[in-house]
Parts: structure tokens; sequence; C-alpha cells
């Protein structure tokens, strides 16, 4: 257990949660859920809404009990639903923020951040202190003494970040801090999170819905479906190899298109158009999911690519200036839409034929969609 | 053309609407409340005279009653703040820490006491406590004694208004129990200690402001201390002045000087309560919605429903069962024999005895009467306040709002005063209209209220949105206003109906000779010693009060989303 009287470089815990599960009368929002965050390491846990990412957050925090499963902060087995054991949230020396800030409105900013030492009786001097410390981190030293209910809500929020980690805990958790708050705000805090959590090395779990605010904090991303865990990689590895169809989606990475495996070829949409993989990416399976990501779409370059099976067409349903180009919504074969990148303007309700670099082609095969999946690279 | 665009204008920015309101408000609020100015001022006011200032003032001030009715008055207020405060402030907290069994139906029975008039309440518990009441028939004891003191008084009178304290303390702990305290269990706070630092301080402005309201509720209350005290000497300013104005040598210069010593008092509470609910970390507790998770109560469980189920049954059962024993045995003296009870009390008022039925009709039809005029007058004012930024609709405002302040004894004095001025043409007094006056001063400020929280919902780009699709101002109003609006109006009309159809002290006070209301005729019934009748009365009001708006508010839900 680390002391937080003792603010060294490295004052995060590891946190490790198995077999965790969460049920609400007989509704399972969490299924077996394993989960190991390395000491110092930002997690972010990314999902629809309703996937249950804060209810996994809340049993990190002690704010509810698991169902079945144990949690581990540091050495300390915090929660263990077959022991019995349960460790409160107020002893498990963590930090917090919230979406709605949970600012107190009946303490001043500089009360509020100072209450979680004030809880670990830190003497009043070396409390100012750090209180000091915590606002200059965020940069708010100048409203120490204001209500908090005067402050904007990017300012309140940054004050919840001071409150959450003035005490240097081993464990902080943020459940959609930023989704309160603009765009351009977002994207300033979200970067002003990111390096204030390295400089201190904090172990952070960080629950949002918007995976630019994901790849852009976290040292890996677990994706969260339903209650289990698809994937959890780091943002390269997880654009670059998504391990099923629902995380491809989930992150808009291109196109999944439905596929019955004849004779080889792969026929879409019940035949309608016929695409010819090379050998070995089908691996056997009899039906699956091809996914295309936009790197293996490429413009076509003419000839007869798509009677042969080695290109797709689409029809442009509107290009939108980006400035550095055009972002190009085009539908597909079963009504599946994707958003391209062009550097030219494409007419509304044209056709465009887009070749298919085969070796960046995955294939999901039906049988076990959800953990394996052959890559022919 | 142009008749569209008068229409507009005269809607559009309530500057007609404002000169129709302002002068019927004059005349119904400020005319009369001048007049006990003035009154306490010129003591020959009453006969048109402004000489003499001050003649009678030191006299009158010194009075020996009336220091000793003030005094009254801030204890018994006072008293009944603290026993509010000792039953109601733990059943808020724990109502809305806690998973409390039952938490529903004590939020109902909670609310039972409102719909019982204070002193059909009062004379409940006169049935049941004094000498040989139903407590002794059954139990042998006699708490006589108690009920008739000080502290019966405050007793009952706790128990009647203790609900207010008990939802406003639940419902902001409830509010708070979610994010914030969550956060300060995060910050390393254990959870009695979570309490003390978050959950109290944060629910003590809801806790003084309740209180306050308690305060001012009880130093203006009437029956119940005139029920249980006033035998005994026990007078308040509220009674005091009562007194003034119906004994011989009858005293207009005191009653005035005491109503305004009321006023101020109650004013002072007012103030002090708008001042505590307006402050800034008060309102974002209030905005914020709270996810909070009860807890468990363990082995507590019991003890808390136990207390619970007592105030439950000293405040909601016990009165309303001492009312219908009363009413339907057919002798007091007769007791909870099984040969007593009869059904005799219930056909002497539908024969219309004692002009029981007469009584009956009139306070509907005045119920009715003030709950119309008050619903359009509070609907066209808090039009104008709302729409209109302007001084002129801000003392609209001022006065719709100001007879909160005023206990109905003193609205009463002041229309007794006003309405009775030589000079006037032609005057309400001495007939039914009066009433209506008093009713409609006394509770202008509930559709004021309920139709300006309403409007300030409408945002004005929905007036706008229907302009710009061809509608003009009146159509705006009918069309697009008025059905966003009506179901909060028409819950403040049948507030009105239900206390006006009930009110004791202004009726008791202003009733021309020979008008009967159900009040009046409850309250002469119990004072001749025909109890029975007068219970059965009260049976019957509470049970208009009770089912009429339970019956509009199914009516309206038949409606489905029409409104
Ligand atoms: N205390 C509870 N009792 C019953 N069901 C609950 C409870 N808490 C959460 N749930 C349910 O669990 C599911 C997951 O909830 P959770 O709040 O974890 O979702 P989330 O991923 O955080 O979603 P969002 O992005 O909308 O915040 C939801 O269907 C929710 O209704
Ligand atoms: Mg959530």
């Amino acid at each position: 257990m680390v002391n937080a009287e003792n603010p060294s470089l490295q004052t995060g815990s590891p946190v490790i949660a198995t077999g965790v599960s969460q049920r609400f009368g007989s509704n399972t929002v969490l299924k077996t859920i394993d989960l190991n965050v390395a000491p110092g390491e930002v997690v972010a846990l990314l999902g629809p809404s309703g996937c249950g990412k804060t209810t996994l957050l809340r049993l990190l925090a002690g704010l509810s009990r698991p169902t079945t499963g144990s949690i581990h902060i540091g050495d300390q087995l915090v929660a263990d639903a077959g022991g019995g054991t349960f460790v409160p949230p107020e002893r498990r020396s963590i930090g917090m923020v919230f979406q709605d800030y949970a600012l107190w409105p009946h303490m001043t900013v500089a009360q509020n951040v100072g209450f979680p030492l004030e809880m670990q009786n830190v003497g009043s001097a070396e409390r100012d202190t750090r209180i000091a410390e915590a606002l200059g981190m965020v940069g708010l030293a100048h409203v120490a003494d204001r209500q908090p209910g005067t402050l904007s809500g990017g300012q309140q929020q940054r004050v919840a970040l001071a409150r959450a980690i003035v005490s240097r805990p081993r464990l902080v958790l943020f459940d959609e801090p930023l989704s309160n708050l603009d765009r351009e705000l977002r994207e300033s805090l979200v970067v002003d999170i990111a390096s204030l959590l390295r400089k201190l090395g904090m172990t952070a779990v960080y629950v949002t819905h918007d995976h630019g605010e994901a790849f852009a904090i976290a040292d890996r991303v677990a994706i969260l479906h339903s209650g289990n865990i698809l994937q959890i990689d780091a943002p390269e590895q997880l654009v670059g190899n998504p391990s099923s169809p629902i995380v491809v989606d989930f992150l808009k990475l291109g196109l999944v298109l439905p596929a019955d495996v004849q004779g080889g070829d792969l026929m879409i949409g019940g035949g309608a158009r016929r695409l010819s993989p090379p050998a070995g990416l089908v691996n056997g399976s009899r039906s699956g999911q091809l996914f295309l990501p936009r790197s293996a779409l490429l413009p076509s370059n003419g000839g007869n690519r798509v009677a042969a099976g080695h290109a797709i067409s689409g029809t442009v349903v509107h290009s939108m200036f980006r400035g550095d180009g055009y972002a190009v919504q085009m539908r597909f074969d079963n009504d599946i839409s994707l958003e391209m990148f062009s550097t030219t303007r494409l007419g509304d309700g044209t056709i465009h034929d887009l070749d298919i670099s085969w070796d960046r082609a995955f294939w999901f095969p039906h049988e076990d969609v959800q953990t394996d999946h052959t890559h022919n690279a | 053309m142009r008749l569209t665009s008068l229409k507009s204008r005269v809607f559009g920015n309530g500057g007609m609407i404002f000169a129709a309101v302002a002068p019927v408000l004059t005349l119904l609020v400020a005319f009369p409340l001048l007049f006990v100015v003035l009154q306490a001022i010129f003591p020959d006011i009453a006969r048109g005279i402004f000489a003499n200032p001050f003649s009678r003032f030191v006299e009158t001030l010194f009075d020996k009653h009336l220091i000793s009715w003030t005094l009254n008055t801030l204890m018994l207020g006072g008293s009944v703040v603290l026993v509010s405060a000792l039953v109601a402030v733990p059943l808020g907290i724990l109502r809305g820490l806690f998973r409390i069994p039952f938490a529903g139906l004590w939020d109902v029975v909670f609310l039972v006491p409102f719909t019982i008039p204070p002193y059909i309440a009062a004379l409940g518990w006169i049935m049941a406590l004094q000498p040989r009441g139903y407590l002794e028939q059954i139990t042998g004891l006699n708490f006589g004694g108690f009920l008739f003191s000080f502290w019966g008084v405050v007793f009952v009178m706790t128990l009647n208004v203790f609900p207010v304290v008990y939802f406003a303390v639940s419902r902001m702990v409830a509010s708070i129990g979610g994010r914030y305290l969550e956060a300060a269990r995060v910050s390393g706070c254990p959870p009695m200690r979570s309490f003390w630092r978050i959950t109290l301080p944060l629910t003590t402005p809801a806790i003084a402001a309740s209180l306050l309201l308690v305060f001012a509720m009880a130093i203006e209350e009437f029956g119940t201390p005139a029920a249980l005290a006033a035998r005994s000497g026990f007078l308040v300013l509220v009674t005091g002045i009562e007194q003034r104005l119906s004994d011989y040598p009858i005293d207009l210069p005191g009653a005035s000087l005491l109503s305004v010593i009321l006023v101020l008092i109650a004013m002072a509470a007012f103030v002090l309560q708008n001042r505590i609910v307006s402050r800034r970390d008060f309102q974002t507790v209030s905005g914020k919605p709270g996810a909070s998770r009860p807890a468990e109560l363990g082995a507590w469980r019991i003890p808390v429903v136990m207390f619970f189920a007592v105030i439950g049954f000293l405040g909601a059962v016990m009165p309303i069962l001492s009312v219908i024993l009363t009413a339907s045995t057919r002798t007091i003296s007769g007791g909870l024999a099984a040969d007593n009870f009869s059904t005799d009390n219930f056909t002497e008022i539908f024969a219309n005895s004692g002009g029981a039925m007469e009584a009956l009709g009139t306070s509907l039809s005045l119920g009715l009467g003030a709950a119309l005029i008050t619903g359009i007058l509070g609907t066209m004012t808090a039009y104008v306040v709302v729409r209109q930024r302007t001084v002129s609709s801000r003392i609209l405002d001022f006065l719709t709002l100001m007879p909160n302040t005023i206990p109905g004894v003193v609205v009463a004095v002041g229309l007794i005063l006003a309405w009775n001025q030589p000079w006037l043409p032609i005057t309400p007094y001495n007939t039914i209209g009066i009433l209506v006056l008093a009713y409609c001063c006394l509770l202008l400020p509930y559709p004021v209220r309920y139709a300006n929280a309403a409007l300030r919902q409408v945002s004005v780009s929905l007036e706008d949105a229907a302009r710009v699709a061809g509608a003009g101002g009146i159509k705006v109003f009918f069309r697009i206003l008025m059905p966003l609006i009506f179901p909060s109006i028409l819950a403040a009309m049948l507030l009105v109906f239900a206390v006006a159809a009930r009110e004791l002290v202004a009726t008791i006070l202003l009733a021309p000779i020979g008008t009967r209301t159900v009040a009046l005729f409850i309250w002469r019934q119990f004072e001749q010693g025909s109890v029975g009748m007068g219970m059965a009365m009260s049976v019957m009001a509470i049970a208009i009060t009770m089912t009429i708006p339970v019956a509009v508010a199914i009516w309206a839900r038949k409606q489905g989303r029409l409104f």
C-alpha cells in the first residue's frame, strides 16, 4: 500500500478485478469481468450507453458490492463476494470525479479540495500547502475562496479533479467527467487530465462513451459491451486489430459485410454481390462477417475488378467539406454506410467503385464471432 | 388587420391586462390593509375622520394584554416550531436517507393533516382527550388537563403543521443523498461523519425555511387556541383580536394595533424564510436531480416504523376517528356503547336541521366563487408579472403575494374598517360579498404562485412560434398558453376552493347576520353543545374537500394529455 503522506512520483497502485459480475434483481448488468490495471496505467472504459461502465466503476469505488468476484487495489483485497470482504469507499484511498462535478455547495473551493486531506487528519498548515498545490496543477489557484456555484462548468470540473488527486490516492476514477462540457473545453481538459495523471504517475480508470476521449487519455482502452469486456488493448492495437465486428462497428473502423461462403467466394446480400478473396482468408468457415477497414478500400483504378470480385461499389449520399478534404458518406450493399475521406468533392448520388486490398481485410467467422478472428496479413 | 394588431398589443405586452388587474388588486388587497394601518394611527377613522393621530396609541400600546398576548403568540409559535422540529426533522431525515418500510403509505398519511381544518382536528382531540372522552372510556386515562393547557395547544397544532417540515426535509435529504454523499465517501469520509459534514449542513436551510413557515402558520391559527385555551384565559394575538371585535365595547383601534403587531411578526418570519430560500447554495442543491439509493435500516427497522406509525396515528387517524365517532353516536354522554351508535346526526344534517344544508350550499358556492375569481385574477397577474418585467408588474407581484404574510384575522379587520367607511357610496359589507372579498384576498397568492411557476416553464419561443405560424395575440393566449398552464391553475383553484369552503376566523368576524357557512355551523354547534351534528358536518366537510380534488384529478387524467 502506498503511503498517501509521501508524494512520490509513482503513487498509483495496481488494480485487479477477477471474475467480477453485478446483478440487479434478475438483470445481469456485468458478466464475469476480468481487469488488470498496472500501477500508473490509465485505462479507459469505452462503450455505448447502458453497457455497464458506471456499474463497473462503482464497484471499483466501493459504492456498490459485486455479486461475484473479487477486487484488489494494491495488495488490499477490497471486495470479495465469496469471502464476504467489503471495504467501504472511505477506506480505499481513492479519488473520483463525477459527471455532475458533485462539489459541495456549502463549502468553498479550497474547503472542497481540502476535504480528503481533512479526512486523513492532515494538519492545517500542510493542508493549505497541498490545496494550493493541487489547485495550481489545475490552473485554478485564484478561485480558492469562491463558492463552487459561482464557477463555470469547466472550472468546477477542474476543482473536482483537484479534489480527486489532492490526497495522492492509489486510484482515480472518472465517470464521464467531460460529457457536461462543450466540445472545445472537452478537448483541452482531456489533454490536461492526461498529462496530470502521467506527471503524478497515478493509476486511473476513465469511463467515457467518446472514443476520441478514450484514445486521447488512455494507455489501454477496454471496449465494454452489454456487460462484457470485448477487447482491451492500446488504442493503436484496437484500431489496427479489432477482435470482433461489434468493436469495429462501435469504433466505426470500416465496412462490416455479412457473407456466406460458396466455393471459396463470398456471397454478400444473398448473392447480390460476389467477392473473391484470396484462399486462406475464410479458412474453411461457412458464413461470417467480412471486415474491410477504411485503409482496405481504395479508389478504383478502373478495369474489370468489380466483376472479378475484387471491388465493391457504393453510392455517394453526401460530401461534406472538412477543411482539409471531404467527408463522404457512402452507402453500400444492404444499406450499410460508411464515412470515407476524399480530396475532391464527389457528386451526391454518383456511384463509385472501390478496390479491395485483400491483405488488409479481416474475416470474422460466424461460429465463434466474439473471441476468435483470422487475419490474412 | 388593425383589429389584429390592436389585440396583439393588448395581450402581447400585457398593458391592458395590467390596466384591468391593477385597480381590482388595489381594491381587494391594498384598500383593506391600508385601513388597518390607518386605524391604528387615527382612532376616529371609522367615522371617516383623520383627527387626533396617535391619541390612543400610547394607551393601547401599554395595554397589559397587548404585551402578554404578544408574548403568548411568540411563545406558542416558538414552541410549535420546537416540537415540530423534534418530531419532523428526524422523520424527514430518516425518510430521505433510508429505505423505510411502507414509505409511500407514510407520505400519504402525513398529507392527511393538510386536509383536516385545524379547528376540526382540535374539536376531535377535545372529544378524545377531555374528561370522560374516548381515551378515558377505553383506557381510563384522562388527559383533559394536558389538552386544555398551553402544551395541549402546542401538541394539537404541531400535529397539524409538522408535515410541512417532514416533506421539505425528506425531499432535501433525498436529493443530497446521491452524488454529494458518494463524493464524500470516496474522499475518505465515513457514513456518520458524512451525515454531519455534508447532509446536515446542506439540509439546514430547508429545515430553517420550513420551520419559519410553521411559525407563521402557528401564530396565525385561530381555531385551535380558541377551542382549547381561550376558556382558561390563554389568549394569543389572533384570539385577542377576535375578542376585541366581538365583546362589547368593540375596540377597533385596539384590534388594529394588535393586527399590526401580528403582521409585523408574520412578515419578519416570511422575510427571513425568503432570505434563506433564495440563498445561492440552497438553490444549487435543490436544482440537482438526486440519484440516491436509500440505505438499509437493519436492526432499526422496527423502532423506526413504530415512530412513523405513532406520529401517523396521532396526526391523521386519531382526530378523524374521534370526529367520526362523535358524528355517529347519538349522545356524547352515551359514550362508545353499542346502542349509542346511529346515523341520527347525518339524518338531521340532511333534514336541514339548524340550516345545515344551507350552510353547506353557502360554503360550496363561496368556495367556487373564490376559486373562479382568484383563478382568473391570478392568471392575469402572473402573465403580466412573468412576461413584462417592469416596475409596475413588480408592484402587482407584491400586491398579490402580500396576503400570504397577512393572517386571516387581519384581513377581516381590514375589511371591516375599509368597507364601513361612511363616505362609500356602496359597500358589500353585511352581504355575502364581503366573504368573497375576504377569501379572494387571503387566497389569491396560491393561483398567482402556481400560474407564475407554470408560465416560467413556458418558453417565450413557444408563443413566438405560434405568432410566426399566424396566430394573433388572443389566439396565442388561449391556444398555446392556457392549455399549457391550465393544469397548474386548476390545481391552485382546487386548493382555494378547499380552503375557502371551510375558512373560520374571517368568516366569524365578517359573516352577515343569519348567514351560515360550514365552518360557522360547526363552530356554533360546538359552542351550543350539540357536538354530534357539528362533527357530522365536519365529516362531510372533510369528505368534500378530500374527494373533490381527487375527482377533478381523475377527470383531468381521463381527458388524457389534452392539457
Ligand atoms: N441500481 C441499479 N438497479 C437496477 N439496475 C441498474 C442499477 N444501476 C444500473 N442499472 C442498470 O444497469 C445497466 C448499466 O448501467 P450503467 O449505469 O452501468 O451504464 P453506463 O454504461 O454507465 O451507461 P451511460 O453511458 O448511460 O452512463 C443499465 O441498464 C441500468 O439500467
Ligand atoms: Mg454511466
